[in-house]
């Protein structure tokens, strides 16, 4: 593409990831009842995420956010702009990212475990060792006795499980996440939610998390980029200062809790229908800490 | 999964499993017995059975079920090595080139082989050929159609999450594509298989000089009826040893779904 050719191959960063100037456009094909025309499913998006850090993307449907993450991923290509993982250009999916999707994605043919180590086979680790490393990490995510389960002898909350543990086992340093919980129910998600806390303080992974949950983004995140649709443009980032760690039976139950999902809330119906003019760089809601918004 | 009392093979319940199948035999056995019409055109099994016997003995048998597996696997084989790919292709990568030659090709499969025989005796002659032919073209349709749907209905999430992954075009295809459109493609196979073995006898009582079919027809116009009956037996012996083993490596292969009983 022309417009590649403008965006450099590697930038001086101290961020994990550095999402610049992403712009992603679809051409739509013309119907009977709509003519040829363009979507522009992201806007200039501007993002940095910081190692070892909890960033949650949240919007409603169509504001772009699966596709970001596609495009961090690795699996779809920006029409202009550029992602960089430590100070590299993102050309491709590789193993540095793991992901883990709505709908499990499990491999119903593979076991557990053979889930679990589909990536470590990728990476040509040798048998012994990926038994090893699959071992651990169905301990990490709680599925002690289930290896050699088949994915449709689990519930919903035990294949996201699995789905975490098949993305943590070949080591990736970021972990991407598309509305994983969105498909199990609200005792398992709040319990997969505490669960993938303690693993991320267990394994200080970056992680890039999507959601269209108010609620689930302020509980999870350090931070909130509050995304707006028509065209997706990255409405503002709000820092979480909710003390760590937390758990789902006292977090939300707190006055700061209520006070930032009615900010981010606010933020999310306010959101003009217009086009309107790219927000800074830099988020000007940076700082905005829920003693502000009293 | 409920589970069931293991049972001894020689109790009472099992033999009433078992009781239509030796009502069937004892009934075949004495009614021809009884005289008139039946004795002309049925053999009782103990005869059937003696027959089979010396058929055995004489090494005439084996060769004719030689010659029919013979055919039957290498129609079969041809079938599938065109098939499968085929099925790939227009399953996978060419989608639109897909739609456009469905309809002939839904068309083909529903030509009967029986009216296409003539034309196969024309082109091929009274050869192996011909009849490799028709078995050929009764397998290559359902294995060509089920591979296509199977292809067509692999979940396009599990082939997103493999890639992120960086997997690559081969290991894409061989961890991923392969054993996730494998239930349609095995469907496909059994298919062709069973009427594989189905047209194979029929065309071998239209045009061969060898073959359990030709003995089938042989035996009738000979009227030994014995002899009928004891190829009539070894056909649905082999069709039933076919379709265990069939269900066996389907178990073996597929164990994974959940609709399968097997774990």
């Amino acid at each position: 593409m022309a417009r590649d050719a403008d965006v450099p191959q590697q930038i001086q960063t101290d961020a994990k990831i550095v999402v610049k100037g992403i712009t992603s456009v679809f051409h739509l094909k013309k119907t009977r009842t709509t003519p040829a025309g363009e979507f522009i499913a992201l806007n200039d998006i501007n993002l940095e995420v910081r190692k070892g850090e909890f960033l949650v993307l949240v919007g409603p449907s169509g504001c772009g956010k699966s596709t970001l993450l596609d495009i961090l991923a690795g699996l779809a290509h920006p029409t202009s702009g550029g992602v960089y993982i430590d100070g590299k250009k993102v050309t491709g999916p590789a193993l540095d990212r793991g992901i883990v999707l709505q709908g499990y994605a499990l491999f119903p043919w593979r076991t557990v475990r053979q889930n679990v180590e589909f990536g470590l086979e990728i990476k040509k680790v040798p048998k012994q060792e990926r038994a090893a490393i699959s071992d651990n990490f169905i301990h990490l995510v709680g599925l002690d006795g289930f290896a050699d389960r088949f994915p449709h002898e689990l519930s919903g909350g035990m294949k996201q499980r699995v789905a975490i543990a098949r993305a943590l086992a070949y080591d990736p340093e970021v972990l991407l996440m598309d509305e994983p919980f969105a498909a199990v129910d609200a005792q398992t998600r709040e319990s997969l939610q505490d669960e993938l806390l303690r693993i991320w303080e267990a394994t200080g992974k970056t992680i890039l998390f999507v959601t269209h949950s108010i609620e689930e983004a302020v509980f999870l995140g350090d931070r909130v980029a509050v995304l707006t649709p028509n065209p997706g443009t990255l409405r503002e980032i709000v820092k979480i200062d909710l003390p760590r760690p937390r758990h789902n039976s006292d977090t939300r139950s707190s006055a700061e809790f209520g006070w930032i999902r009615r900010k981010i809330w606010e933020l999310l119906q306010n959101a003009p229908s217009d086009a309107r003019p790219h927000p800074n760089a830099v988020p000007v809601a940076d700082a905005i800490s829920p003693t502000a918004a009293l | 999964m409920p589970t069931r009392n293991i049972v001894s093979p020689w109790s009472l319940s099992r033999w009433l499993d078992r009781s239509s199948i030796l009502l069937f035999f004892a009934v075949w056995e004495v009614a021809p017995r009884c005289g008139g019409l039946l004795e002309t055109f049925i053999a009782p099994p103990s005869v059937v059975l003696i027959t089979l016997w010396e058929l055995l003995l004489s090494g005439e048998l084996y060769g004719h079920v030689a010659i029919s597996l013979g055919r039957a696997i290498s129609g079969f084989t041809g079938a599938a090595l065109i098939a499968l790919p085929l099925g790939f292709l227009l399953g996978g990568n060419f989608t639109t080139f897909e739609r456009i030659v469905t309809p002939v090709l839904r068309f083909l499969g529903q030509v009967n082989p029986f009216s296409l025989f003539p034309l196969f005796i024309l082109i091929f002659g009274i050869s192996e050929l011909s009849k490799d032919a028709m078995i050929f073209w009764v397998c290559i349709w359902p294995i060509l159609f089920n591979t296509i749907t199977g292809v067509k209905g692999i979940d396009p999430l599990l082939v997103k999450s493999a890639r992120s992954m960086g997997t690559r075009l081969l290991p894409l295809f061989f961890n991923v594509i392969l054993p996730a459109a494998s239930p349609g493609i095995f469907t496909g196979l059994k298919m062709g298989a069973g009427s594989a073995f189905f047209m194979l006898i029929a065309a071998e009582m239209i045009g061969a000089s060898r073959g359990l079919g030709w003995l089938v027809w042989n035996a009738q116009i000979n009227f030994q009826i014995p002899k009928l009956f004891a190829a009539t037996v070894v056909i649905s012996v082999l069709g039933m040893i076919l379709n265990t083993l069939l269900v066996t490596v389907e178990r073996h292969l597929l164990g994974w779904r959940d609709s399968s009983p097997h774990h």
